[in-house]
Parts: structure tokens; C-alpha cells; sequence
């Protein structure tokens, strides 16, 4: 029940938000925090085994719902400060509030049909929202219009896949309809269930924009806020894949990736996690080193569909949750320094974290995240899931793909420890200040002058402030990565 | 064979002709509701009235969208008329009989049967005969979607941005959505709710982007800033103007 409520409330908020973003900016912000903190609430006392029945169907809200949700909505609610610091038109709360609302029920909800549905209708807002933003907002680059058009029928065609193969699964003339279902291993039996793995893993490439499908998703990362990054692709990916994951190893079954199947699903993913790594290594631009190192994590995830080993899809789940945490808090942290120093070019960022030391903590908060060390949940994740699917290498292979975000972020973070660039100096300072507490014209007592000094000083130290925020969805992201998701 | 599934069948299709092909924006409004509304009835028995609904709320809102998004966007007829499309969509529909013949013939190969029946017709619990498989209300379902898939198909992937491609998204998302019935059976209450809010999504993303579409155009017309004469002329011919 306690998932409906939640459910119920992202929802209305999340509308709410979007439809009062064009008019009144500050009410659609404010209804979209208490939104989200209202959701946080709602996951921090929601049970990890309640169940009930909707319209036919069973609800479990699992472990994986409950972290997914705490972690979504308590950095939802710091993206929306942050929105309210960077500025711009509200394109961030609102759609990921929708997100999580049909996120969460896909992920309880025991009928996987069901599930695609929602997940398809629920993603779009995530894309078309900030899409047409970022249009509006440069009316010389009619390319983004496209771009979204192009977003819009991934998601959707992604579901539509999604949907289509899991009904041609349970049909009578599907792999699941017959009698014996996965336990009768004809060729012809075998043939059909590698080929539904082979559709859905189609259907997931298209939905997380795996190389060489990542086109659009390229361009739609330049066109947006980065805050608008992870509610389309890591979060929304991350539900998208879950979904795909436990249809395909409840239904499936570990016999389906037995063939050749299994290897043309490493070699989609491998082609994914080693391209997306190198074009993060080398790009300089941080939109796109967030962006394939979003691409990146979601084809460590499709490993998982190679063996479909429950232990497997245990570590996915964590992976997934654990990775999309940490890639908020990397997109919080581009858009600060965007709207602090002006610039996103490693060149134009030369000292930025001298300039700002808690962004600079921050960072290195992340980049620990983005790593893992041994003992934590996100490192295991990853080396299981590697390991699930090439056996005997995988572990040697796990240690390759964690030094890829060591190189793409200890670029950034090397460049933040250089010396000052001008450009970077003429920024807003990331260090404190105290204006002296007295507003202008005001000869009240002592308290009142203090809190009518508020705002002024907000306004005075926007940049260490959102900082701040960066830090608070690093150490959630540090967190994430050790404790994983209960998977 | 349900003689009433087989009239809904013809509406579905001739609605999504008329919206597909003509440059009356009314007029394909209205075909784009009759095909939605169709589609909504399209089950043997009907099911209940909360469900249907839901169904015919969601066929409304979505026609309603589109016709709102139409107002301000250039009209965009078919390029290649009304009786090509209507080729297209009977093809369609075939092919879809044809599926649902093949899936029916390869279900009896291992002695199950297929969908629900149609009224009059067997009951689920004798086996399908290969040589013989009827016209079940399952492959009338499949056949119309079949049929909205191919009509829907090429305004979504080769037309130019505007109400067209709005209605093509529209009709692929409702084309799939009665192929999932056609081939697995209906779906539980739940599902019914996740599929008519995906339809309404895809008709409000569909409806938001053609009227980008259409106010990206007209600032372009307004500055006279098209870059390429020979596109200017192309795109003029193909979107005739109200």
C-alpha cells in the first residue's frame, strides 16, 4: 500500500511540476522538492516485503524497490536545488519524479507486460521535457528537435520491442506457450528462447543507446541540462533493464544464453564497455564523458544477460542502482561547474578544484564511487558480472574496465589540481563568504535583520553552496557503492 | 467468424486510411478516433465496462490531442493517396491473417490451441487443426493491427516532422498493442491501465512535437532563413499550406 502512496504522490508532483514549469517556475521547483522529500519519506518507512493486489495482479515492494526509491528521491530532491541555483527552465524534477513513480511499480509489479508498458510511457516525459527545452532555449539549433523526435521513439520503440517479445513469449506458438515450456530442450525450443533473449537484449540496447544505437543519445546529452541526464538514462535505463532482467531469467531461464546467443550478448556489451570507456577517455568535453560513462555502466549491466545466473542478476541489480547514484551525482557535479565557471573543456578547466576545494572533495568522492574498492558492493557487482559472463577472465578483465573510470575522471581530476586558468578565476568564487549579515536598508532588531540577511547571503554564496549539494549526492553516492542495492 | 469483430476490423482500417491520407485535418482527426475507438471494441466477449472505459477515454484523449496539435501545424496529406494506403492497410491485414494462420498451425504442431475463441467457434480446449485453422477472434485482432502497423510505419519513420508522424506514432503504438492481444491473449486489468496510458503518452508526445515542429517551421518561413532552396521547394510541395 505504501507503494501506491508513493507512487500516487511522485506522480502528482511530478505532473504538477511540469505543467506549472513554463508559467511559475519557483511554485513548479518548490512543488517538485517537497515532492521528492515526501517520496524519500514514503521509501524510508515503506516496508521491503508489503504486497497487494492490483487490478489482477501482484505487488512486492522488494529491497531493490525500496533502495532504488530512497536513492532516487533523496538525489532528487538535491537536483532540484541544484536546478534552482543553476537556473534555466525546470526540466529535471517533474519527469524524474514520473520516472521513479512508474519505475517503482514496474519493478513490484509481477507481470512483466505490465511492467514494459509503464516503463515505455513512464521514460518518455524523462526525454521530451528537457528535449524541448534545450530547443527552445537555442533557437539556432534546429538539430534538437530531431534529436528529441529521435529519443522519443527509442524509448517508445524500445517498450513497444519489449512488449511485443514478451507476448510472442507466452503465445501458444512462442517459447513460453507450449507445455513443457523451458524444460523440453528441442533444438527448435532452444532456437525460440535464445531468440526472445536476443529481442529483449535489442530492446534494452536501444533503450540505454549501446554503440553503435548511441547516436541520438550523444547529441540529446549536448542539447540538455546535465541534471536532466540521469532520470533518461541512468535511472530510467537502470528500471528498463531490471525489468528486462527478470523477465528474461524468470521466464527464460538460464537455458536460453546457452549458445551462441551468449557470445554475440558479450560481444554487444564488451563493444559498449570498451568503446564507451575510450570515448570517455578521450573526449574533453564533460557532458560526453558523463554521457558514455552512463553508456558504459548500462553494457557492464547487459553482461548479466549473457548467463542469467541468479547470483548474477543479484549483482546487476546492485550494479544498477549503485552505478546510477553515483553517475547523478557526476552529472550534478558537470552542471555546477558549467554554471559556476561558464566552460565544460578540460582546457577551459584548468584548477577549478583548487578554486573550489568542496567541489574538488566532492569529486574525489565520486571517483572513489566510480571505482569501488574491493570490499564494496559496486566493485563486487562488477567483477561478477564480468566474471558471469567470461568465466576464468572476468576477473582480470573487471579490474581493466574499473581503471577506465580511474583514467576518464582522473583527467578531470588532474586538471582541477592545475594551476588557475583566468577563465576559471573569473568565475564565481567556490569559497565561503560572509557579507556581514545586515540587509540594505533595514534597521530592525538583531534577529530579524538576520533572517531578512538570508537571501542575500543565498545569493552570496550560490557557488559553495551548490557545492554543497555536489557533496551531498557524493558521500549518497560513496554510500550506494558500498552498501549496493539488497540485490 | 464474429461477423461484428470483422466490421470493427474494416472501421479500424478505413479510419486509419482516412487519417493518414487526408489533407482535411477534421477529417483525419475523426479517422484517427474511429480507428482508436475500433480498436478499443476489438475483443470477444467485450470486456468490462470499467476496462472498456478506460479504453475509449484514452482513444478520446488521444484523438483530441492530435487535433489540437493539427491547428497550428501544416497540413500533410498522404504523398501517395488515399488508395495506396488502402492497399497498404488490406495487405496489412492479410499478412497479419497469415501470421496468425502460421502461429495457429505452429501451436497445433505441438497440440496447443490458440488465443481465445470467437463466438460459435471451438472451445480452448480442442487442439487446433493444422490444415484447418478458423478465422479466430484472436487473428481478426491480429489483422488489424497488422494492418495499422504497416499504415503507421512509414509516416513514423520517413515523414517529415508534423501531425503525420504524431499519427504514425500513435497508430504503430496502438498496432502493437493489438498484435500483443492477437498473439498472446488478453491482458489482466493492470496491463489495461499501462497500455492505455502508453497510448495516451505516445499521443501526447506525438501531438508536443508536431506542434514544435510546426512553430519551428513557421519561425523558418517568418525569417526566410531555409538554407537550402531546393529543400525550401521540396518541403513547401510536400506540406501544403492551410
Amino acid at each position: 500500500m505504501t507503494l501506491l502512496v508513493l507512487a500516487a504522490v511522485a506522480l502528482g508532483t511530478g505532473l504538477a511540476t511540469i505543467f506549472l514549469g513554463e508559467q511559475r517556475r519557483a511554485l513548479a521547483l518548490a512543488v517538485g522538492i517537497a515532492g521528492s522529500l515526501a517520496v524519500l519519506a514514503l521509501a524510508l518507512v515503506m516496508p521491503d516485503t508489503d504486497s497487494l493486489i492490483v487490478g489482477g495482479v501482484g505487488m512486492v515492494s522488494t529491497p531493490v524497490v525500496r533502495a532504488m526509491a530512497v536513492a532516487w528521491s533523496a538525489s532528487l530532491a538535491v537536483l532540484g536545488l541544484l536546478e534552482i541555483a543553476v537556473g534555466g527552465r525546470p526540466t529535471v524534477v517533474g519527469p524524474s519524479l514520473i520516472g521513479l513513480a512508474v519505475a517503482g511499480l514496474a519493478l513490484a509489479t509481477k507481470d512483466p507486460a505490465s511492467s514494459m508498458a509503464a516503463l515505455a510511457a513512464g521514460g518518455v516525459a524523462g526525454v521530451v521535457v528537457p528535449g524541448l527545452a534545450g530547443w527552445l532555449d537555442a533557437p539556432n539549433m534546429p538539430s534538437r528537435l530531431p534529436t528529441t523526435n529521435r529519443g522519443t521513439l527509442a524509448i517508445l520503440g524500445s517498450g513497444l520491442l519489449g512488449l511485443g517479445v514478451i507476448a510472442w513469449g507466452t503465445s501458444a506458438a512462442g517459447p513460453l506457450g507450449g507445455s513443457g515450456a523451458t524444460g523440453s530442450l528441442d533444438p527448435a525450443a532452444q532456437l525460440g528462447l535464445g531468440l526472445a533473449l536476443l529481442v529483449m537484449v535489442a530492446a534494452v540496447a536501444i533503450r540505454t543507446g549501446l554503440i553503435p544505437l548511441h547516436v541520438w543519445a550523444a547529441r540529446f546529452m549536448e542539447g540538455v541540462s546535465p541534471l536532466a541526464v540521469p532520470a533518461a538514462f541512468a535511472w530510467g535505463s537502470a528500471a528498463f533493464v531490471l525489468v528486462a532482467l527478470d523477465w528474461s531469467q524468470v521466464a527464460l531461464g538460464q537455458t536460453a544464453a546457452s549458445g551462441g546467443e551468449r557470445w554475440l550478448i558479450i560481444f554487444v556489451a564488451m563493444t559498449s564497455v570498451i568503446l564507451g570507456g575510450l570515448a570517455a577517455m578521450v573526449h574533453d568535453d564533460i557532458e560526453h564523458v558523463l554521457g558514455y560513462s552512463i553508456l558504459q555502466d548500462a553494457a557492464v549491466a547487459v553482461l548479466a544477460f549473457a548467463s542469467l545466473n541468479p547470483d548474477v542478476v543479484a549483482a546487476a541489480r546492485n550494479w544498477l542502482v549503485a552505478s546510477a547514484t553515483v553517475k547523478t551525482a557526476l552529472a550534478a557535479w558537470a552542471s555546477v561547474v558549467r554554471t559556476t565557471y561558464g566552460g565544460h573543456r578540460l582546457d577551459d578547466l584548468s584548477g577549478w578544484a583548487r578554486h573550489s576545494p568542496a567541489l574538488g572533495v566532492a569529486f574525489a568522492g565520486i571517483l572513489v564511487a566510480a571505482i569501488g574498492l574491493p570490499n564494496m558492493a559496486l566493485f563486487q557487482a562488477r567483477t561478477d558480472l564480468v566474471e558471469g559472463a567470461l568465466p576464468g577472465i572476468g576477473a582480470a578483465i573487471a579490474i581493466v574496465i574499473a581503471a577506465m573510470p580511474a583514467i576518464y575522471l582522473g583527467r578531470i581530476a588532474i586538471a582541477g589540481l592545475g594551476p588557475v586558468s583566468p577563465a576559471i578565476a573569473a568565475g564565481l568564487s567556490g569559497r565561503p563568504r560572509w557579507r556581514g549579515g545586515r540587509a540594505a536598508g533595514w534597521s530592525g532588531g538583531p534577529l530579524i535583520q538576520a533572517i531578512r540577511a538570508i537571501p542575500g547571503e543565498l545569493r552570496a554564496n550560490r557557488a559553495p553552496l551548490m557545492a554543497l549539494g555536489v557533496l551531498a549526492l557524493s558521500v549518497m553516492a560513496l554510500l550506494t557503492a558500498t552498501g549496493g542495492a539488497g540485490g | 467468424m464474429n461477423l461484428a469483430l470483422v466490421a470493427i476490423v474494416l472501421a479500424v482500417a478505413a479510419g486509419a486510411v482516412l487519417a493518414v491520407s487526408t489533407r482535411d485535418g477534421a477529417a483525419s482527426a475523426i479517422g484517427l478516433a474511429f480507428a482508436l475507438l475500433g480498436a478499443a471494441l476489438l475483443s470477444d466477449p467485450l470486456p468490462s465496462p470499467a476496462v472498456l472505459g478506460v479504453r475509449v477515454v484514452a482513444a478520446l484523449l488521444v484523438a483530441t490531442m492530435i487535433r489540437s496539435a493539427m491547428r497550428s501545424a501544416p497540413r500533410q496529406p498522404s504523398p501517395v493517396g488515399w488508395p495506396s494506403e488502402a492497399f497498404l492497410a488490406t495487405a496489412g491485414a492479410i499478412a497479419g491473417l497469415g501470421l496468425a494462420v502460421g502461429l495457429a498451425s505452429a501451436a497445433a504442431a505441438g497440440g496447443q490451441s490458440v488465443g481465445l475463441p470467437g463466438i460459435g467457434e471451438p472451445g480452448p480446449a480442442g487442439p487446433v487443426e493444422t490444415g484447418g485453422a478458423a478465422v479466430t477472434s484472436m487473428a481478426l485482432i491480429t489483422a488489424a493491427g497488422t494492418s495499422l502497423l504497416v499504415l503507421g510505419a512509414a509516416p513514423l519513420v520517413h515523414g517529415r516532422p508534423g501531425t503525420r508522424r504524431a499519427i504514425g506514432l500513435v497508430l504503430v503504438t496502438q498496432a502493437v498493442l493489438l498484435l500483443r492481444i492477437g498473439v498472446a491473449g488478453p491482458a489482466v486489468e493492470l496491463e489495461e491501465i499501462a497500455r492505455e496510458a502508453l497510448l495516451v503518452v505516445a499521443g501526447a508526445t506525438g501531438a508536443a512535437l508536431a506542434s514544435a515542429a510546426a512553430g519551428s517551421m513557421l519561425g523558418r518561413e517568418t525569417e526566410d532563413e531555409l538554407p537550402d532552396p531546393d529543400a525550401a521547394v521540396e518541403g513547401r510541395s510536400s506540406v501544403v499550406a492551410r
